[in-house]
C-alpha cells in the first residue's frame, strides 16, 4: 500500500526574506484535545501516568516533559502536544487510562496551523493584531493564551523569550501567515517601551 | 471598548474577546417541569427582559479564553463592572441589595432565602 | 518663486536656513527651509490666500497654529497617494512635496464659485432645507451634484492607495494627551513613580507653545525647561513617546484611539517599508488630558479675509520660522496673552499697534507695551476691514461692551491681523466619554467639572493659564510635588467680546464669520434663534455650525457667545453641542490598517482550496469559507457545467469537497440524554455504528440546523452540523451544558478542521472505494445505508459514512485534513475508469433539491417551524423536554395558516421560478396583492429535464394540484402547480442500491 501523501496547511509557502523576525511552519507535531475535570482526581492521575507529569491547573500555563507539552486551555481542556509520529500511540494510551474516567481526548493534529514566530519584536508584532499587552508581566515563557487576533481566533504560546508559537485553525492559516508577512515587514517595526 | 475580566480564568480582555449573552438569571421553566408551563410563564422567559439604567445583571462568555460562561453586575451608565461571580450562582448580598426596579423584585426572595 | 518678501531677515527657531527645500504648491515651485511647515514656507513666498471657503467661496488665509487650523485645507501627493483636506499648518515640507490648494476653480484668484458670495444674501442659515426641498426627484439629479461639485473639500482619489497601514496595541498605566509643557511635566513625574507612561503628541516637535510663552521656571524660559524635561523623558524605558500623533477619541473603560502620521513628513520613511499611518489603539489605567487650549478669534465684519490671523499663530510664525504675514499689523484683543505677538512683532521690526476691547485693561502686559511705545488703543474694537484678497486697511472704532452698532471709525493702514478673544480649554477628549464641563467666568469660558472615568486634566486644559498652577497639577502626579521657582508676568482680567460691531446693519456685506470652515455667521445664528431654533442643538443643525471637519474648535465658544447676547441667557444656560471623536480627521486608510485587499475578510479555505482553484473552480462564499460552487472546463457556460456535474452524480459518480460541514464530538455518560434535549427527535435509541438524520429549533420552536449524528461508543457521538452554523452550535451546546443542565456529564470537544471529508456520490460510489482496497467491509449488508465505519482506505486512516444528500448511494469519507489533498487525489485516480467528476455546491443544491431535502436557511427563514417543512414526523412526541418543544405547542405556530412546504412544477417546463418570487391569492392589475407564500428554492433539474421549485404556501399540503401564481416584475406571471416535494426517485431505492 502506498505511503500516505501529506500536506500541512502552509506546505507551499516560504517565509519572505523581508521580514524584521523569522516565521515558519511547524507541520511535525501532533495535538490532542483533552478534557477532563482538574477537579477529578482519576483523571488528573491517569493523565500523569501516560504523561509522566501533572497536567498544568494554573491558568494560561503549560507544562512540558521530554518532547511532550500539556497547554492550559480552560479548566477542563489542556492541548497535548507531541511529535506527530506518535500521537496515535499516545492517544490508546491515554484512552487507556481514562477508560471509564469521564473524559474526552480527540486527536486534532491536523485541526491547526502552528506558525512560529522568532526574533527581537515578534511581541510587538503580534500587537499589531492582538489587543492583549504582550509585552507586559502577564506574558513570559510557557505562556498560553486564546485570544482574537486580527480578525481570528487564535492560540498563543510563547515557547521562550521572542520565540512565540501561534496556533489557529487551518482554515486560516494563509490569512494568517498573509497578516504576519505584512505586520512583520522591515521598516515598520515597532519597539514599545525601549528608552 | 469595555474591557472585562472573567471570574473563572481571570483573564482581562476586551469586549471582543467575550461574548455578551443577555440578561442573567433568566430561569428556563421547561427543564424543571415540562407539562405545566403557561403561555405567561413562556413568554416571560423568552422576551421579557429588563432595561435599567444603572445596575445591571448580565451573562458573558469568556469566548477567546476558557470559554466558560460567568454572571457580571455592571453599571450601565458608568459602564463599571461591579463584580463578576459564577454562571450558576447569585450576585454578592451587597449588590442585591443594591439592586433597583424589576431586579429589587427578583432578588427580594433570594435575600430571604440567603438570611 | 525665488523672492521670500515676508521672511525676516532673522529668527526662526524651527527652520535650518542652511537647508534649503523646494516644493509645489498648485504647480508651481515654492521653496523654504527644512523645519517649515507648508503654511509658513507659502506664507513666506508672499501668499496670502490658501482656499476658498465652503459655501461663500471667499479667499481664505491662515487663521491657526496646528490642528484648530479650518481654512487652509491642502492637498497632498498625486495619483492615488494624493491625500486631500490636510491643514497646511500641520504639514512639515520636503523636497518634492507636491501640495494642491482645493475648493477653488480655476484657481486661487479668481474663482468662479465666489459668484455664491453675490448672491449670498440669498444663501443664509437652512438655504438648503428651504430651497431644495420638492421635487423629490430633483434633489438627486439637479441640486445634490450640484452643490457637491460647488461646495466640496477636496477629492479623494479613484484608484487603489498604494500605501499601507496598520493598527497597534499598546498598554500604559498612565497616558499624557499632549506634550506641551503640562504633558511634559506630568509625565516626568509620573514617570519617576516606576508606571509605564504613554506621552502623545500631535506635532513633530515636544513642548506645545512653550515657546510661546511668557516667563522663566528655576530661571530659564519656559522653552528651555520643556525641552529639557523633553530630552530626559526619551532617554526612559518606561516611558514611551508618539509625536506626530492625534488621540482623535477617547471611549469607555480608557480606551484611547490615536492617528500617528508615520511617514507623511518623510517619503525616505514610506520607502523604508514603514505604513503611511497608524492607528493606535491604546489601553490606560489612568488618563491625563494635557491637550492645552485653543485661541478664539473674533467676530468683527469680515474677520475672514486673508491675512487674519490668531494672536497664537502671528506669534509662532515669527518665532519659529521667521515669518511675518506683512510689514504692518494690528493685534485685536479683549486680553493680555496677545501683548506678547505685539512684542515678538516689535521685537522682529514689523510695525504693530494693540487694539483692545477692554476699557481699562490694567495687567503687566499692557502696562510694558505702553512703556516700550507701542501704540494701544483701548476700549476700541476692528469695526470694519478693507481688501478682499488681504488686508489693506482697518477702521477702528470706540466700543463700549453691548454696544451693537459704530457710529464714528478711523482707518489705519496695515496688511495683517493678529487677532484673539481669549482661550477655550481643548475639552473635546475630556468630552467624548461623558466628561462634564463647567463654565468659567475668568476664562469666559468651559473647562472640565467631573468625570466618572479615571482621567483627569492639567493646565489649559483644564483652564488653568498660568506656568506656575499649570506645573503644580503635573507635578501631583510625581511621588512629591516639589515646587518649582517660577516667574511670569501678572494678568489682568479678559473681558467677553462675543461680537464686535460694524458700520451699518452687519449682515449686509459685514459678514461677521463665526465658523469659517461651514461660512456661519453671526446673523445666520441669529436668524436660527428668530426661525425658532431654540436649542443649541437644533441651531447647529440648522445652520451647520460646528459641524465642519474642525469640529468647532475655534467656533464654538463664539457661537454660543453670540446666542447668549441674541436670547438674553448666559452661556451655560444655552449648553454646549456634544463633542465627538475624532478629535481632528484622521485617514480612512488607518481605519482599515492592515485588513486590506487579501486581508480585507478572513477567507476559509479546506484542504483542497489549491486543487479547486487549479482546476477551474468557480467559488461561492458560504460564511468565510470559499466553497466550489462549480468546475467549468474550457468552453462550458456555469450552468452547463452545473447539468454536466448533476448528471454525473445521477448516472456515474461524483466527488464533493463537503469539509466545511460542522463537525462535533460529544462524549460522557449524560451525552445521549443531552442529545435528546437538543435535537427534536431521538439519539439515545439510535444504535452504535449508525448515523440518524436530526433537527435542531431554538427555544422559540424555529429551525435552527440540521444534520447528521452518528453513535461512536455508547457514551461517544459525532455530530454533524451545517457548514455555516459548526461554531454556533458548538456555542450552543457548551452554553446549555454550562448554564442549564449543569448536572449533565459531558463533553464537547469541536473537529471540524481536524477532517478532510468528500462525497463519493453515485451508483458507481461502492466501486470507487473498492478499488481503494478498503480494510473494512463495504458490502450493502455489511454497510448499509445510515451507518458508519472507521478502517483505512487507499492507506490513508478514514472514517466513513454512509449518507447522502443526493439521493444517490453515497459515502463521506473523512481524513485527517493534512492527509485531505493526497486522498482526494486517490479517490479522483481510482474514480476515473468509471467517469468520476468533481461537483461544487450548486450541482449539490440541484440533487438535493430534486429529492425534495431541504436547507437550513434556503426552506427555513428562522420563523420556520419542522412541522413547517413537513418533519412533523422528526418531532419526538414522547420526549418530555427538548429545546424549542414547548413554542412548538403554541397555538400560532400550529394554526391552519402556516406557510407549508411544498413542490411547484410550472406550467411551462423550461421557466424556472425566481428564488423568492411571491404566490397571490389572486393577480391584480397592480399591488397591493394578498400574499400566500413564497419560492425557497428553484432550479433547472437536468435529471427531470424540466424546472423544479419548492415553496412555502400557505395550507400548501392542503392545496396540493391547485394551479398558483406568481407575478414578476414587468407584469409578467408565472403559474405552477402545487405538489410534492420529492420530485425523484420517490421510493429511495436508489440510497440503498
Amino acid at each position: 500500500m502506498l505511503e500516505p501523501q501529506f500536506e500541512s496547511a502552509l506546505a507551499h509557502r516560504q517565509s519572505p526574506d523581508n521580514l524584521s523576525i523569522s516565521m515558519r511552519e511547524i507541520s511535525e507535531r501532533g495535538m490532542i484535545d483533552l478534557r477532563g475535570l482538574s477537579s477529578d482526581k482519576k483523571f488528573m492521575s491517569a493523565v500523569k501516568s501516560v504523561m509522566g507529569f501533572d497536567l498544568p491547573k494554573v491558568p494560561r500555563t503549560s507544562a512540558s516533559w521530554g518532547d511532550m507539552k500539556a497547554l492550559w486551555l480552560s479548566t477542563d481542556q489542556w492541548l497535548i502536544l507531541c511529535t506527530r509520529s506518535k500521537t496515535n500511540a499516545l492517544l490508546a494510551e491515554l484512552n487507556t487510562a481514562l477508560g471509564k474516567i469521564h473524559s474526552l481526548a480527540v486527536d486534532v493534529s491536523d485541526m491547526r496551523a502552528i506558525i512560529r514566530i522568532e526574533g527581537d519584536g515578534v511581541c510587538e508584532t503580534l500587537m499589531k493584531g492582538s489587543s492583549l499587552d504582550l509585552i507586559g508581566p502577564d506574558y513570559k515563557a510557557g505562556t498560553v493564551r486564546r485570544m482574537r487576533f486580527a480578525e481570528i481566533a487564535a492560540l498563543l504560546h510563547i515557547v521562550e523569550e521572542n520565540v512565540i508559537d501561534i496556533y489557529v485553525f487551518r482554515s486560516y492559516a494563509e490569512y494568517t501567515w498573509a497578516f504576519l508577512t505584512k505586520a512583520a515587514r522591515k521598516g515598520s517595526e515597532v519597539k514599545l517601551f525601549r528608552g | 471598548m469595555l474591557i472585562v475580566t472573567c471570574p473563572v480564568c481571570k483573564a482581562s480582555g476586551d469586549e471582543t474577546d467575550f461574548h455578551y449573552g443577555g440578561q442573567a438569571h433568566v430561569r428556563r421553566p421547561a427543564t424543571s417541569d415540562p407539562v405545566n408551563i403557561t403561555n405567561e410563564e413562556q413568554r416571560d422567559y423568552l422576551f421579557i427582559r429588563h432595561n435599567p439604567k444603572g445596575l445591571h445583571f448580565e451573562r458573558w462568555r469568556c469566548d477567546r479564553g476558557c470559554g466558560k460562561w460567568f454572571h457580571a453586575a455592571r453599571d450601565t451608565v458608568t459602564m463599571d463592572f461591579k463584580a463578576t461571580y459564577g454562571i450558576t450562582e447569585l450576585p454578592p448580598v451587597e449588590l442585591m441589595k443594591e439592586a433597583k426596579g424589576p431586579w429589587a423584585e427578583f432578588f427580594k426572595n433570594r435575600l430571604k432565602e440567603k438570611a | 518663486m525665488s523672492k521670500t518678501p515676508y521672511r525676516l531677515a532673522t529668527g526662526g527657531t524651527r527652520i535650518d536656513r542652511a537647508r534649503k527645500v523646494t516644493f509645489t504648491f498648485d504647480g508651481k515651485d515654492v521653496s523654504g527651509f527644512a523645519g517649515d511647515t507648508l503654511a509658513s514656507a507659502v506664507l513666506a513666498s508672499g501668499q496670502k490666500i490658501f482656499g476658498r471657503s465652503f459655501k461663500y467661496h471667499r479667499a481664505r488665509g491662515l487663521v491657526g497654529l496646528g490642528s484648530e487650523e479650518m481654512n487652509a485645507l491642502i492637498g497632498v501627493g498625486s495619483g492615488n497617494s494624493h491625500e486631500p483636506n490636510l491643514r497646511a499648518t500641520q504639514i512639515e515640507i520636503f523636497d518634492g512635496l507636491n501640495a494642491t490648494s482645493q475648493n477653488r476653480w480655476p484657481s486661487l484668484k479668481y474663482d468662479i464659485g465666489a459668484i455664491n458670495a453675490k448672491f449670498s444674501r440669498f444663501l443664509p442659515a437652512g438655504f438648503y432645507y428651504k430651497t431644495f426641498m420638492w421635487p423629490k426627484s430633483f434633489w438627486k439629479h439637479v441640486y445634490e451634484p450640484i452643490i457637491r461639485r460647488a461646495a466640496g473639500l477636496g477629492k479623494a482619489p479613484e484608484g487603489r492607495d498604494p500605501n499601507t497601514y496598520e493598527h497597534m496595541h499598546i498598554h500604559a498605566d498612565v497616558t499624557i494627551i499632549g506634550g506641551g509643557l503640562a504633558g511634559l511635566a506630568a509625565a516626568e513625574a509620573a514617570a519617576s513613580t516606576g508606571v509605564k507612561v504613554l506621552l502623545c503628541d500631535e506635532n513633530p516637535v515636544l513642548g506645545g507653545i512653550a515657546d510661546l510663552t511668557a516667563g522663566t521656571i528655576e530661571g530659564d524660559c519656559v522653552v528651555d525647561y520643556a525641552n529639557a524635561v523633553a530630552a530626559r523623558l526619551a532617554t526612559l524605558p518606561n516611558v514611551h513617546i508618539l509625536t506626530r500623533t492625534t488621540v482623535v477619541g477617547h471611549f469607555h473603560h480608557n480606551y484611547l484611539m490615536a492617528f500617528e502620521r508615520v511617514g507623511d513628513h518623510d517619503p525616505a520613511i514610506l520607502a523604508s517599508g514603514a505604513p503611511k499611518h497608524r492607528l493606535w489603539k491604546i489601553r490606560a489605567d489612568k488618563v491625563v488630558v494635557a491637550t492645552g487650549a485653543l485661541e478664539r478669534p473674533i467676530a468683527f465684519a469680515n474677520n475672514d479675509r486673508p491675512n487674519i490671523m490668531l494672536a497664537s499663530a502671528v506669534r509662532a510664525m515669527v518665532g519659529r520660522y521667521g515669518v511675518s504675514p506683512g510689514s504692518a499689523g494690528v493685534v485685536f484683543t479683549n486680553n493680555d496673552d496677545a501683548y506678547l505677538t505685539a512684542f515678538a512683532l516689535q521685537k522682529a521690526g514689523v510695525n504693530v499697534q494693540v487694539v483692545d476691547s477692554r476699557s481699562r485693561p490694567d495687567g503687566a502686559l499692557v502696562k510694558r507695551a505702553i512703556a516700550d511705545g507701542i501704540d494701544v488703543s483701548v476700549g476700541s474694537v476692528i469695526s470694519a476691514v478693507d481688501g478682499s484678497h488681504g488686508v489693506t486697511s482697518v477702521k477702528i472704532a470706540a466700543y463700549r461692551k453691548g454696544q451693537g452698532r459704530v457710529i464714528t471709525e478711523k482707518k489705519v493702514e496695515c496688511d495683517f491681523i493678529a487677532m484673539s478673544g481669549g482661550w477655550n480649554p481643548a475639552l473635546h477628549i475630556w468630552c467624548h466619554n461623558g466628561g462634564k464641563i463647567q463654565f468659567d467666568d475668568g476664562l469666559q469660558s468651559f473647562r472640565p467639572k467631573s468625570h466618572t472615568d479615571n482621567i483627569i486634566a492639567i493646565g489649559a486644559a483644564n483652564g488653568t493659564m498660568s506656568v506656575e498652577a499649570t506645573l503644580h497639577e503635573a507635578l501631583a502626579l510625581g511621588k512629591k510635588a516639589k515646587a518649582l521657582k517660577v516667574q511670569e508676568p501678572d494678568r489682568g482680567a479678559l473681558e467677553s467680546l462675543w461680537f464686535a460691531p460694524a458700520t451699518g446693519k452687519y449682515n449686509e456685506g459685514n459678514k461677521h464669520f463665526i465658523d469659517f470652515q461651514n461660512d456661519v455667521t453671526a446673523a445666520d445664528l441669529e436668524l436660527a434663534q428668530r426661525e425658532g431654533y431654540e436649542s443649541v442643538e437644533h441651531t447647529k443643525r440648522y445652520t451647520t455650525f460646528g459641524m465642519a471637519t474642525d469640529q468647532g474648535k475655534t467656533s464654538n465658544l463664539n457661537g454660543l457667545g453670540v446666542l447668549s447676547e441674541a436670547t438674553g441667557k448666559t452661556i451655560p444656560e444655552i449648553g454646549v453641542t456634544t463633542f465627538r471623536p475624532p478629535y481632528t480627521p484622521y485617514s480612512f486608510g488607518s481605519i482599515a490598517g492592515s485588513l486590506t485587499n487579501d486581508l480585507f475578510l478572513p477567507v476559509r479555505r479546506t484542504p483542497i482550496f489549491q486543487w479547486h482553484s487549479e482546476h477551474g473552480a468557480v467559488f461561492e462564499p458560504v460564511g468565510q469559507w470559499r466553497r466550489s460552487y462549480t468546475y467549468p472546463q474550457a468552453s462550458e457556460s456555469k450552468h452547463e457545467a452545473i447539468n454536466r456535474e448533476i448528471l454525473c452524480v445521477r448516472t456515474k459518480v461524483g466527488l464533493l469537497d463537503a469539509s466545511t460541514l460542522g463537525k462535533i464530538e460529544i462524549k460522557g455518560p449524560d451525552a445521549a440524554e443531552f442529545l435528546d434535549r437538543i435535537y427534536t427527535n431521538t439519539y439515545s435509541t439510535l444504535k452504535v455504528g449508525k448515523c440518524r438524520y436530526g433537527l435542531m429549533m431554538n427555544e422559540l420552536g424555529f429551525l435552527t440546523d440540521d444534520g447528521v449524528t452518528v453513535r461512536l461508543a455508547d457514551d461517544h457521538y459525532l455530530m454533524h452540523t451545517t457548514s455555516g452554523g459548526a461554531d454556533r452550535i458548538a456555542a450552543w451546546l457548551e452554553e446549555w451544558l454550562q448554564t442549564e443542565w449543569t448536572q449533565y456529564k459531558v463533553f464537547v470537544t469541536p473537529v471540524t478542521e481536524q477532517w478532510g471529508q468528500f462525497a463519493v456520490a453515485g451508483p458507481h460510489a461502492r466501486v470507487v472505494l473498492a478499488k481503494l482496497s478498503p480494510d473494512f467491509d463495504i458490502s450493502n449488508e455489511a454497510f448499509p445505508h445510515m451507518s458508519f465505519k472507521q478502517g483505512h482506505l487507499g492507506g490513508y486512516p478514514v472514517r466513513v459514512f454512509r449518507i447522502s444528500f443526493s439521493g444517490e448511494l453515497s459515502y463521506e469519507v473523512a481524513t485527517p485534513a493534512n492527509f485531505g489533498q493526497g486522498l482526494w487525489n486517490a479517490l479522483m485516480e481510482a474514480g476515473d475508469e468509471f467517469g468520476l467528476s468533481a461537483y461544487g455546491t450548486e450541482a449539490l443544491h440541484v440533487l438535493r433539491a430534486e429529492k425534495g431535502y431541504i436547507v437550513v436557511g434556503d426552506e427555513s427563514d428562522g420563523t420556520v417551524t419542522p412541522i413547517d417543512v413537513g418533519l412533523e414526523g422528526m418531532v419526538s412526541k414522547k420526549k418530555a423536554d427538548f429545546i424549542g418543544k414547548r413554542s412548538l405547542e403554541q397555538s400560532f405556530l400550529k394554526g391552519p395558516n402556516r406557510k407549508q412546504l411544498v413542490g411547484l412544477l410550472t406550467e411551462d417546463p423550461t421557466e424556472v421560478l425566481p428564488d423568492g418570487a411571491y404566490a397571490v391569492a389572486q393577480v391584480k392589475d397592480k399591488p397591493p396583492m394578498e400574499l400566500i407564500g413564497q419560492v425557497t428554492s428553484s432550479y433547472m433539474s437536468p435529471t427531470l429535464g424540466r424546472s423544479i421549485a419548492m415553496a412555502l404556501i400557505q395550507n400548501g399540503r392542503a392545496r396540493m394540484g391547485e394551479v398558483i401564481s406568481f407575478p414578476l416584475e414587468g407584469g409578467k406571471v408565472i403559474k405552477a402547480t402545487i405538489t410534492d416535494t420529492v420530485f425523484y426517485d420517490k421510493e429511495g431505492g436508489r440510497l440503498h442500491a
